[in-house]
């Protein structure tokens, strides 16, 4: 849906995105937040509205966002949110509070320290309960499943799965990588996304407080997210209408975008992902190296954005964002973000 | 090196299972997969709603199977130890006979080369079958279902209730300054850290300042007095959780320090009866002998290290109607 009000990203950072970092979650927050801040000359105080991203199952601590609290400078006590979702859904959700029209400026985050536990054992237990969770179902399992699905309905193939790597991480040659064996038939290792720890952090302000912080915002024009049912058997794998139809409810055909950053962690979520959003050629999609290069779950969505808005800063006239969520491409969020001259 | 301090946890689930999912349970012990009517369509596994719609669905549950047919597959070359085969399978969309939907699935396969889209598979069931996914071990190739050992028969009540132990173990980076506090109180010194911003000082190796933001080092620590004054407290009837090691009701007391604005949280009393705990009782640190002392924190605040905790220093009680609300 649009906005009458507007809203746009003025700033971002992230911290160093690394396979293991000395750092708690809480210091990531704390050197992303001041990070994103410090170049608008904006301080904690300044801030309206928080809302924060990250996953107490990764963190091993129940309700670790408590303790994510000492990085935003919580006294006197402030409006706060938390969502147990990437970082583009806490977004998502201080986009809707700034509408309010009642305050300025909101700061959201994602953070994953994924190192602190194994990611093998740790999603299969976020799955279904009664079906899925006990036989470890596990997400090279469901990425294969849906590859084979993609490729099955001619969207991908080995080929182009391997040219998407190489493009992404700027390293290797296709025919090196499909000598490779499979880690989960039809993915090799190659078509799978790093492990990393890292945080980022996002500054959002409204209407004429957003063009003084800086000259050229990233209005937010269109946003939505959807979901599919949980159980990956109930749906067509080869396909995924939940980004369609929130790419159609956040406008995503009003114009041409110039720019795509899609949270595509295999590469053949990439590839479904251009087809379903009709992106083509012309459309330059994650020059960033995507998930591929650097997946800090809870805040890779939110760096698509990021790196979304800086096409914006730096010129760019549209741009989309994805994040997503869940098993097989399960949950969808389309975010398009707009300079004007 | 930032040292790592690694836990277990465990999270003990006991699921309802309800009207549909208990009963696919209840026949899994009896050897009979169930799915259920939607529209024309039979969902495995049965479902209380239309994936599609939310719609709730009748109860029409009817026998699927047990034979299927496998419509995708990949093959775990190294399987985790939540798979539930310690040898190389593959998992497999397998289509009961009789299904609309494909239900997710380990095939025992022995190799890659075996599977193949359209291969014909059959359960082979547990020979102690609980009411679980798992009652189904696997599918193997063929028609005819197998069991595993001696056939213990169907559940005697119907399944509704069904356990999950989710168990995961982490590595945390412990904040150095944590480690200079734990080191600090080996030699009975009650370490604290003054934020150079705001002037407030903070204790149990919390890193970062949560006002300022500002991110503690060693260059900012104070030693702090050893007695102070209880401000609140709760006593604590423990329920017998799995985990819980207390058995008797106990206190956790918040302590004010002396001549400081610093208050400890959820702190152990030692020769204090729980009777005896009170608002404005002056009390003092209690150290551990080396051979008793810690490296870890107490969770929820707590004790660290050598601290254990506090006792009455044996001065009259202060009477502050204020104190009770100096919780931090």
């Amino acid at each position: 849906m649009g906005t009458s009000t507007d809203i746009a990203v003025v700033g971002w950072a992230q911290t160093e995105m690394v396979r293991h970092t000395e750092l708690s979650e809480t210091q990531l927050l704390v050197r992303a937040i001041t990070a994103a801040l410090e170049p608008l000359g904006l301080t904690r105080a300044d801030v309206d509205f928080t809302c924060l991203g990250s996953c107490d199952y990764i963190t091993g601590q129940a309700f670790s966002f408590v303790g994510n609290l000492d990085a935003i400078g919580a006294w006197p006590p402030k409006r706060d949110s938390h969502v147990e979702m990437d970082g583009a859904w806490a977004l998502y959700e201080a986009w809707l509070r700034l509408q309010e029209g009642d305050i300025e400026i909101a700061v959201v985050t994602g953070s994953g320290r994924s190192s602190t536990g194994d990611p093998a054992l740790i999603y299969p237990m976020e799955m279904d309960p009664f079906f899925l969770a006990p036989i470890g179902a596990d997400p090279l399992t469901f990425a294969a499943l849906q590859a084979r699905a993609v490729i099955a309905a001619g969207i991908a193939d080995e080929r182009s799965m391997a040219e998407v790597a190489v493009r992404s991480r700027g390293k290797g040659s296709v025919d090196e990588l499909l000598a490779d064996s499979y880690v989960r038939q039809p993915l090799r290792r190659h078509d799978v996304p790093p492990i990393t720890d890292g945080a980022a952090a996002m500054v959002l302000a409204t209407g004429e407080r957003a063009r003084r912080l800086v000259e050229r915002p990233a209005y937010i024009t269109g946003f939505d997210h959807r979901t599919e049912c949980h159980n990956p058997s109930f749906r067509p794998l080869d396909d995924s209408p939940s980004t369609r139809i929130a790419a159609e409810a956040a406008g995503l055909g009003d114009g041409p975008v110039e720019v795509a950053e899609l949270q595509a962690a295999f590469t053949h979520e990439e590839l479904l992902l251009r087809s379903v959003l009709g992106l083509g050629d012309d459309v330059v999609v994650n020059a960033s190296g995507g998930a591929l290069r650097a997946n800090p779950i809870m805040a890779t969505g939110l760096c698509r954005i990021g790196h979304a808005a800086d096409h914006i800063f730096g010129g760019g006239t549209r741009a989309l964002a994805h994040s997503t969520s869940g098993p097989c491409l399960q949950q969808n969020l389309i975010c398009i973000l707009e300079g004007r001259s | 090196m930032t040292r790592l301090e690694e836990n277990l946890i465990t999270f003990p689930y006991r699921r309802s299972l309800g009207p549909v999912t208990g009963a696919f349970m209840t026949a899994l012990t009896e050897k009979r997969i169930l799915g259920i009517r939607n529209g024309d369509g039979v969902l495995v596994p049965p479902m209380e709603w239309d994936p599609a719609t939310g719609a709730e669905l009748p109860h029409d549950l009817v026998e699927v199977g047990p034979a299927g047919t496998v419509e995708s597959w990949t093959w775990v070359p190294e399987p985790t130890e939540q798979h539930p085969l310690g040898r190389p399978f593959a998992f497999a969309f397998v289509r009961l006979d009789g299904a609309s939907t494909p239900l997710l699935a380990p095939v025992d396969a022995g190799s890659p080369d075996a599977m193949a889209d359209g291969l014909r598979v059959a359960p082979r069931w547990r020979g102690e079958r609980v009411g679980r996914i798992t009652d189904i071990a696997c599918f193997v190739p063929g028609e005819e279902p197998e069991v595993e050992g001696d056939d213990l028969g169907p559940a005697a009540e119907p399944v509704a209730i069904m356990d999950y132990v989710a168990s995961i173990t982490y590595r945390n980076p412990v904040p150095p300054v944590f480690d200079l506090v734990i080191e600090a109180s080996r030699q009975r010194r009650l370490l604290g850290f003054r934020c150079p911003v705001c002037a407030r000082v903070y204790v149990g190796g919390r890193a970062v300042c949560p006002i300022d933001a500002y991110e503690f080092t060693a260059a900012e620590g104070v030693d702090l007095p050893h007695t102070g004054t209880i401000t609140n407290f709760v006593v604590v009837t423990p329920v017998q959780y799995p985990g819980q090691t207390e058995t008797e009701p106990f206190a956790r007391v918040f302590v004010l320090l002396d001549g400081t604005d610093v208050v400890l949280s959820y702190q152990p009393v030692i020769e204090l009866p729980v009777e005896d705990v009170a608002v404005g009782v002056r009390v003092s640190a209690v150290w551990a002998s080396p051979a008793e002392a810690s490296g870890s924190a107490g969770g929820m605040g707590g004790t660290w290290g050598s601290l254990i905790g506090w006792m009455p220093s044996g001065e009259p009680a202060v009477d502050d109607p204020d104190l009770v609300n100096r919780i931090f």
